[in-house]
């Protein structure tokens, strides 16, 4: 063009000075960004007698995901005070923070590392074997083959989502109950397999037809957001639910399981009846902006197995034998109703302390390709 | 006044016409696919279509259609356009837009069937279908409306997603603080048009390359509010990210009327701004003394010069105000979607709005349909994974983007965008 051509000798002189702006505003980026990784020193040497030093690397949602970040670092937050050791976390930014932040870590002299979700499995791997010397838990993440000095910290999340896909079916009115994922991970699926288990033997018990929207077992295939950014999308995807006719409505989608929390008050504002059933956390004390929408929850207590983790490293019998959770040593449960209390008919309340008893005893056995296995 | 065109260059916007075989070959093969995956090898199951809402004040029974007869009906129909348009070709004319339009519908309608009744559950609601359509389209059309206002001015705008989360971001915490959904809405609109400025002044006054201002931007933004969202946001939820939602209008009567009247008649402020703004930037731009400057300074910004507008002005005042667009279609997010921030809430939706963008070939009108495509496409994948459909649920994620290459590559023709578009100015 005839004008670039005339002025080019000025852009590139002008575009000199500019590139220092662009420079300028990049590195900003970057140190902003990079506040979030940054691992920062907690307590250290104030810690006292022991040098003991448990460490933590969250995925990118972040320690105060009202989720499984934020549990996990809870349960890092209790064993510091209640077995007096110091600590030290880090979030990561993006996918490729993983292995600086556990690098950092191991780096900073933490006895056990504790990462946070399948997101950082290869991640973990891959420092494990470039520190033998060093321990390390996973949560939600259980390897092929055996790493030594790894403990995956896994969930049998079915038994619990098993318990709520009774109950969902037991206190539906419309006969249709929805579920749907952030991504079709083996972590979110196995909540969508056991509640889907649970609303088929509710049906076969009780000879019903209660329908589950969102998920198809046999099939291993559902609703998605494929994101778990995108909240917006989880509330449409709940309208969606809601007008196929389904009243209650199980998000497993992390940050996105909000967007449903939203579509189900706008529901319930236009006089529908709906009710959710949270994941991860018992919603009601999690999520207090939805409390009042909470039937249950399906909770993975993360905080007590990563203090039990830690408790059996610093006394030395760390193993690298998963810790399984489990309806029978509590690792998973279904939380309690709260101000739903009422709404849950008394036969299906016994109804589920005998199904759960048959869990526990084996009666029952609760099947998903993604259970983890023993 | 007038600018001074090359010969050969069509306006932009303007699709270059090929009378190749190309359309009458994508009609075909579309057509016999339809026939054959839809009809032929369709599902047995009819498919159930609901018009009505529960609680609409008029009632319509649901539409149910036999899938493997519908597959059929409306793929021989798609097929006797392709032939028709194969006739017409050899006389050298093109296939008139009507019958485009007829032959996509029978296509929608065919898949869509045919999604339907090889579901698990054979019932899906046209009514959600269309209404969540637009609904995940707004924040699409403000960014693109944006991008429109800066590449028309001869500015790219990468940072679009950069304006939507600063809105989001600005919008809930303006919003918690001082009680008011508007007055989050305004400074959402002040955050965008703040973020645009910085692309402005390093484009225009310091000539750096404009995609890499726009990709940093967009980091800078995704940056800083997590950062705030972390550090300020999230110790302080009770006060500073609980903003009041936007409340949805009804127009009394109107609303009532079943599919679109919700769609036009039952929206938050946001929803009947977007359909304003779509207008007015049309209008603005293609109608008004104003616009026609704007589009020479995008055009031929040396001759637009030679008759006296201040180019880079010009550019700098476009840009804000595509910015501060940008902003309010981020306010969505907070305001009208959910009622709290989260990190990257905007996920990458405004990058689908620079698609939109250009699909819509640099216009109001032509993004704001683009944009619909998208949110259509996107919720039909969600909808039909909800019933069960025989395609796995990752190919239905791929919808919105396999449409969009259709449709760009395919459909639409070649378009070009405004000339100086990238190109800083630099008065000799």
């Amino acid at each position: 063009m005839k004008i670039s051509k005339q002025t080019r000798g000025f852009g590139a002189l002008a575009k000199r000075g500019s590139l220092l702006g662009v420079a300028g505003v990049s590195a900003a980026a970057l140190v902003l960004s990079a506040c979030g990784a940054a691992p920062d020193q907690k307590s250290g040497s104030t810690a006292g007698a022991s040098n003991y030093k448990a460490c933590m690397v969250g995925d990118t949602a972040g320690f105060d995901d009202q989720s499984f970040n934020q549990s996990s670092y809870e349960g890092l937050q209790k064993a510091e005070k209640d077995l007096g050791i110091s600590i030290n976390k880090a979030e990561s930014k993006s996918n490729n923070d993983y292995e600086p932040n556990l690098r950092a870590m191991t780096g900073a002299g933490c006895n056990l590392t504790i990462t946070v979700g399948f997101l950082l499995g290869d991640a973990t791997k891959a420092q494990a074997a470039a520190t033998p010397d060093k321990h390390f838990a996973i949560i939600d993440f259980a390897y092929d083959k055996d790493i030594p000095n790894v403990k995956p910290i896994i969930y049998d999340t079915a038994q619990a989502a098993f318990l709520a896909g009774y109950l969902a079916a037991g206190t539906t009115k419309t006969g249709k109950v929805g579920t749907f994922g952030g991504m079709k991970l083996p972590t979110v699926t196995i909540f969508m397999d056991g509640f889907a288990d649970g609303v088929k033997y509710y049906n076969e018990k009780k000879g019903k037809n209660v329908q589950l929207l969102g998920w198809d077992k046999d099939k291993q295939d559902g609703s998605f957001t494929n994101s778990f950014d995108k909240q917006d999308v989880g509330k449409q995807l709940t309208k969606g639910l809601i007008d196929g006719g389904a009243d209650i409505i199980l998000p497993v989608a992390g940050q996105v399981s909000k967007g449903a929390g939203a579509a189900v008050k706008e529901a319930k504002a236009a006089g529908k009846d709906i009710k959710l059933i949270w994941v991860d956390s018992d919603g009601y004390l999690t999520a207090p902006d939805y409390k009042d929408l909470m039937l249950s929850s399906v909770m993975k207590k993360m905080g007590e197995a990563v203090e039990t983790v830690i408790k059996e490293d610093k006394g030395n019998t760390f193993t690298s034998k998963p810790y399984v959770g489990t309806l029978a040593n509590g690792g998973v449960d279904l939380a309690p109703f709260h101000s739903m209390d009422s709404a849950v008919p008394a036969d299906v309340k016994s109804d589920l302390d005998q199904i759960k008893k048959d869990i526990i005893d084996g009666k029952i056995k609760v099947d998903s390709v993604s259970s983890p296995k023993q | 006044m007038s600018t001074t065109l090359a010969p050969g260059t069509a306006l932009p916007g303007t699709a270059i016409s090929t009378l190749g075989w190309k359309i009458p070959v994508i009609l075909g093969i579309v057509s016999v696919a339809t026939l054959l995956f839809c009809g032929i090898l369709g599902p047995d199951s009819s498919a159930s279509f609901g018009i009505s809402q529960s609680g609409d004040v008029f009632q319509i029974p649901e539409l149910t259609l036999p899938g493997k007869a519908t597959g059929i009906v409306l793929g021989l129909v798609m097929v006797a356009i392709t032939v028709w348009s194969v006739m017409l070709r050899r006389q050298g004319r093109s296939i008139p837009a009507w019958a485009t339009a007829v032959f996509v519908a029978a296509f929608v309608m065919a898949f869509l069937t045919a999604m339907v009744g090889g579901a698990r559950l054979h019932e899906i609601s046209l009514a959600g279908l269309l209404g969540g359509s637009v609904t995940l389209a707004v924040p699409l059309v403000f960014g693109s409306l944006s991008g429109v206002l800066c590449e028309r001015v001869g500015v790219v705008n990468i940072a679009i997603e950069g304006q939507l989360l600063g809105g989001a971001f600005t919008a809930a915490l303006v919003g918690s603080v001082t009680h008011s959904a508007m007055l989050g809405m305004l400074a959402a609109a002040v955050a965008g048009a703040l973020v645009s400025m910085v692309l402005a002044v390093f484009s225009i006054k310091y000539l750096v390359n404009q995609v890499i201002v726009g990709v940093v931007l967009n980091v800078l933004v995704s940056g800083i509010t997590g950062f705030f969202f972390t550090t300020l946001l999230q110790p302080d939820f009770e006060h500073l990210n609980t903003p009041p939602r936007l409340a949805e209008i009804d127009i009394p009567l109107l609303s009532a009327i079943p599919v679109i009247g919700p769609i036009l008649f039952k929206q938050s402020i946001i929803g009947y701004a977007m359909y304003i703004a779509v207008f007015v930037v049309w209008v603005a731009l293609f109608k008004t003394k104003w616009g026609l400057r704007v589009r020479a300074v995008g055009e031929h910004p040396q001759a637009a010069d030679t008759l006296g507008i201040n180019v880079n002005a010009t550019r700098f005042w476009n840009v804000t105000l595509g910015g501060a667009i940008a902003g309010i279609g981020g306010s969505y997010f907070t305001l009208v979607a959910v009622d709290s921030f989260t990190k990257e809430i905007s996920g990458g939706r405004g990058f689908i709005a620079l698609a939109a963008l250009i699909f819509g070939r640099w216009n109001p009108i032509g993004a704001f349909l683009a944009a619909l495509l998208f949110g259509f496409a996107d919720n039909l994948q969600s909808l039909v994974t909800i019933i069960g459909t025989p395609v796995p649920s990752q190919f239905m994620a791929m919808l919105p983007y396999l449409v969009t290459i259709l449709a760009v590559a395919g459909l639409v023709g070649r378009s070009r965008g405004p000339a100086a578009s990238g190109e800083p100015y630099v008065k000799e």
